[in-house]
C-alpha cells in the first residue's frame, strides 16, 4: 500500500512532466547547443564555430541598442503598468465608485481581448503622420507644431510602441489588483476609518501590504515580458527607422528568419532567455516570495 | 482501476509520439484518389488572388483527377514563411520565386527540382519564354525556375504637374534635382515621397544608384560574397545621392508603406514617385493622373552603366518531390494563354512571347515592355543581388540616412565589416 502511494502521485504528474520537458527543456538546450553552430535554414550542413556567434553578440551594436529599448520597455511598463494599474484597481474597488465601477472595468478591460494585430493596425491610423488621430487632435487643441511621424522618428518610434502595450495590458493588471483588493477584510478598512486615516494613509498602510503578492506576481509578468516583447514592435515598425526601435526578440527573429543566421539568432535567443532569467531570479530573491509570511 | 490509468496514460503518450512521427511524411493522395498538389503563391491582394483562384479552378476542372491546394501570404511575409517551410521540409510543391540570390538560397537546401529536362523535352512551351529572362534561376548552368512575370524601375511623374510647372523630362541627376527643388517651391512638401518603412523600397533606390555611380567590374566583384570588400567611394557617393534624395521625400516617408506611397502618387498630391512597372495598373485604379515615367537619369561624370535596367523577373519554383502532374500545371501557368489572360487582368507584363500586345495592356505598359526587353544589361534588384545581411546593413542604414541618424560613411563601414563576417 505504502509502496503504491508514491507511485500514484508520480504518474499523475508523469504527462505534464514529460510535455514540460519535449516542449520547454529540450527547445531549452536545443537552442544553446545550435548556438554553437553557423548555419542557415537552406544549408543542409551545419558548421561548428564554439564562442564565436556569443563574441559577435558583445560586439553588436544592435544587441546593445535592443537591450537598451527592452529596459526602457520594462521601466515604464512597471511604473505605468504595475503602479498605475494598482492606483486605478484601488480607485475602482473604493465605495465612491461602487456604481459605475463594473462598466469602468469593462471600459479597461476591453484592449486586452481585441487581438494584437488587430491593435497595431489601430495604432498605426492613430499614429499616421497624416491622417492619425493623434496628430489631428494634437492641431485641434493648438498643439500642432508637437505632431511628428510617430513611427517614423528615430527617437519618439520606441515610446510610440511602448505607449500601445501600456494601453493594451493596463486592464490586465488592473483585473488581478482587483480581485487581490477584493479578498482584503472589510473590517480593516473600517478600522481606519473610525481612526480617522484618510484614502492615501489607507492606500499605503492597508491596500499595499495587502495585495504585496500580487504585486510581486504582476512585476514579474511585466518584466519578463517586457524583455521578451516581440509582437508590437515587430508589427508596428518592424524594429525601424534604423534601428531605433528594436527589441531583442525582434533581432533574434530577423537574424534567424531574414537573414538565415540561425546559429547566431540561437545566442541572441541564449542572452534573452539569460537575462529574463537573472531578472526574474532577483525579484524572487528580493521579495522573498515562496516563503511563509 | 490503477491498471486502467496506467494504460490509458501509456496509450496516450505512445499516440502522440507517433502522431508526431507520421506528421514528417508527405501525403499527396488524398482521401478520394485525387493527386494533390500543393500551390504558395505571394498575392493575396486583388486582382491576382481572384485569377489565380479562377485558373486553378479551370485546371482543375480540366484535370478531375488533380486538387490544387492554394496558399498565399504577402511580400515580406512571403519571403519569410517560404524559408521557414524549407527548413521544414515541408515545402510547397510548386511556388512563386524571386531570381538571383534569393533563388540560389531556396537552390542551396537542395530541395528545389532542376528543371533542364523539362526545359528540354517541350520545346512547344519553353521556347515561348524570353530566354535573357532565364538567367536569374539558372546556377552553374541548372536552371532551377521558369520566369514568369518581367519587370523594371522608372521614375513616374504626373504629365499635368509636370506641365503646369513648365519641367521638362529630366535626362541627368542634376537636372532631377533641379525639377525637384522647382516642385517644392511651388508648393509640393514631398515632391518624391516613399515608403521608407519598407525596406526593400530602399534596397531598390540603392540598387540603381550604385548601377548609376560605381564602376560595373567593381559591383560585379563585390556583389559576389566570395569576394565583397565595397571598400570603392562610389558607394559613399552612391548613399549621399540617396541621402539628397530622401530630402525631397518628406518626413512622411519613414511612416509610411510604399503602398501608401502609391496612393498619394495615384491621388495626385506628390508629382513623381520611383515605382514599378508592376504597378502601373494599380495607379491606374486607385486615381485618375495621366503620367508618363523616365529611367534613373544618367550622373554626370560618375563610373556607373548610365542606362542599365533595375528589374528582375519572378517565377515558378518545383519542389524536388513534387507529383509528376506539377509540370504539367506549370506549363499551364506560365502557357501563352494564361499568361496574355493575366496581363490582361493584372497589367503586369511577363516573359511569355506573344503574350503582351496591344490588345491586352495600355500603351504606357507596351512601352515599358520594350524598354524591358531591349535594355542593353538588367541589375537584379539589390537585396536580391548581395548577400542579405549586407543588404540589411544598406536598407536599415538607408533608414537611419533619411532620420539623420548616421552618416554614408557610417554605413560603407559597417558594409566592409559585414562583408568580412560573411566569408
Amino acid at each position: 500500500m505504502a509502496r503504491r502511494n508514491r507511485i500514484v502521485p508520480i504518474l499523475f504528474i508523469l504527462p505534464s512532466l514529460l510535455f514540460l520537458g519535449i516542449f520547454i527543456y529540450m527547445p531549452l538546450i536545443q537552442n544553446f547547443y545550435n548556438s554553437f553552430f553557423d548555419f542557415s535554414v537552406f544549408s543542409p550542413t551545419k558548421e561548428f564555430v564554439g564562442f564565436s556567434a556569443f563574441e559577435q553578440l558583445f560586439g553588436d551594436k544592435i544587441v546593445m541598442t535592443a537591450l537598451i529599448n527592452n529596459i526602457k520597455y520594462a521601466i515604464i511598463s512597471v511604473v505605468f503598468q504595475v503602479a498605475f494599474a494598482l492606483v486605478l484597481a484601488t480607485i475602482l474597488e473604493d465605495k465612491l465608485f461602487r456604481r459605475i465601477a463594473p462598466m469602468l472595468r469593462v471600459v479597461y478591460f476591453i484592449p486586452v481581448m481585441i487581438s494584437i494585430s488587430v491593435i497595431a493596425l489601430l495604432f498605426n491610423f492613430i499614429y499616421n503622420p497624416q491622417m492619425g488621430l493623434l496628430n489631428s487632435f494634437l492641431e485641434l487643441i493648438g498643439l500642432g507644431n508637437l505632431a511628428v511621424p510617430w513611427l517614423g522618428n528615430a527617437t519618439t518610434s520606441i515610446y510610440a510602441v511602448i505607449a500601445m502595450s501600456q494601453w493594451q495590458s493596463i486592464g490586465f493588471i488592473t483585473m488581478l489588483f482587483i480581485v487581490a483588493i477584493q479578498k482584503i477584510p472589510k473590517e480593516l478598512y473600517e478600522a481606519a476609518d473610525i481612526d480617522g486615516a484618510g484614502k492615501i494613509r489607507q492606500f499605503f498602510s492597508i491596500t499595499v501590504p495587502q495585495v504585496k503578492e500580487t504585486l510581486f506576481v504582476n512585476m514579474l509578468i511585466t518584466i519578463t515580458g517586457s524583455m521578451l516583447v516581440f509582437n508590437e514592435p515587430y508589427i508596428l515598425t518592424n524594429g525601424g527607422p534604423g534601428t531605433s526601435s528594436m527589441t531583442m526578440s525582434v533581432y533574434m527573429y530577423q537574424q534567424g528568419f531574414f537573414k538565415d543566421n540561425m546559429g547566431y539568432a540561437s545566442a541572441v535567443a541564449t542572452l534573452i532567455f539569460v537575462v529574463t532569467a537573472i531578472f526574474a531570479l532577483i525579484q524572487i530573491k528580493v521579495s522573498g516570495t515562496g516563503k511563509d509570511e | 482501476m490503477k491498471k486502467t490509468l496506467f494504460f490509458s496514460i501509456l496509450l496516450l503518450l505512445l499516440s502522440t509520439m507517433l502522431g508526431a512521427c507520421s506528421s514528417g511524411e508527405k501525403q499527396n493522395a488524398s482521401a478520394d484518389g485525387k493527386t494533390e498538389i500543393d500551390f504558395f503563391h505571394r498575392w493575396p491582394n486583388e486582382p491576382r488572388k481572384s485569377f489565380y483562384d479562377e485558373k486553378i479552378k479551370e485546371y482543375m476542372e480540366q484535370n478531375p483527377d488533380v486538387h490544387i491546394n492554394v496558399d498565399y501570404v504577402l511580400n515580406d511575409a512571403y519571403k519569410e514563411k517560404i524559408r521557414v517551410l524549407v527548413s521544414s521540409d515541408k515545402l510547397p510543391d510548386i511556388f512563386t520565386a524571386w531570381s538571383d540570390s534569393f533563388a540560389e538560397n531556396l537552390v542551396s537546401s537542395e530541395r528545389i527540382m532542376p528543371l533542364n529536362d523539362v526545359i528540354k523535352e517541350d520545346e512547344e512551351w519553353s521556347s515561348k519564354i524570353i530566354d535573357s529572362q532565364f538567367g536569374g534561376f539558372t546556377f552553374d548552368d541548372t536552371t532551377y525556375g521558369v520566369p514568369f512575370t518581367v519587370d523594371g524601375k522608372a521614375f513616374f511623374y504626373n504629365k499635368a504637374i509636370f506641365e503646369e510647372h513648365n519641367i521638362a523630362v529630366p535626362k541627368t541627376y542634376d537636372e532631377l534635382i533641379a525639377a525637384l527643388d522647382q516642385l517644392q517651391d511651388a508648393g509640393y512638401k514631398e515632391p518624391l515621397v516613399e515608403g521608407l518603412t519598407n525596406t526593400w523600397a530602399i534596397s531598390h533606390y540603392l540598387g540603381t544608384i550604385f548601377e548609376r555611380v560605381v564602376d560595373p567590374a567593381v559591383l560585379e566583384k563585390d556583389y559576389n560574397a566570395e569576394t565583397a570588400e565595397f571598400t570603392d567611394q562610389g558607394y559613399v557617393q552612391g548613399l549621399e545621392i540617396f541621402e539628397e534624395l530622401t530630402g525631397y521625400m518628406g518626413e512622411v516617408s519613414t511612416a509610411i508603406d510604399h503602398e501608401a506611397a502609391r496612393n498619394m502618387f495615384a491621388a495626385g498630391e506628390v508629382p513623381v514617385l520611383y515605382m514599378q512597372f508592376a504597378e502601373i495598373k494599380m495607379v491606374e485604379e486607385a486615381g485618375d493622373v495621366e503620367f508618363g515615367f523616365f529611367d534613373f537619369p544618367e550622373v554626370e561624370g560618375a563610373k556607373g552603366d548610365p542606362t542599365a535596367l533595375t528589374g528582375a523577373p519572378e517565377g515558378w519554383m518545383v519542389s524536388k518531390n513534387a507529383p509528376e502532374e506539377t509540370i504539367d500545371f506549370l506549363k499551364f501557368l506560365t502557357s501563352e494563354e494564361t499568361a496574355a489572360d493575366f496581363t490582361k487582368t493584372d497589367g503586369q507584363l511577363n516573359a511569355i512571347e506573344g503574350a503582351v500586345t496591344e490588345e491586352n495592356v495600355n500603351p504606357a505598359s507596351l512601352e515599358a515592355y520594350e524598354l524591358i526587353t531591349n535594355a542593353t544589361s538588367t541589375a537584379p534588384w539589390f537585396d536580391n543581388a548581395v548577400n542579405i545581411n549586407v543588404a540589411d546593413v544598406f536598407m536599415r542604414g538607408g533608414q537611419s540616412l533619411a532620420t539623420g541618424q548616421t552618416t554614408p560613411e557610417d554605413i560603407l563601414k559597417e558594409a566592409q565589416q559585414e562583408a568580412q563576417n560573411q566569408k
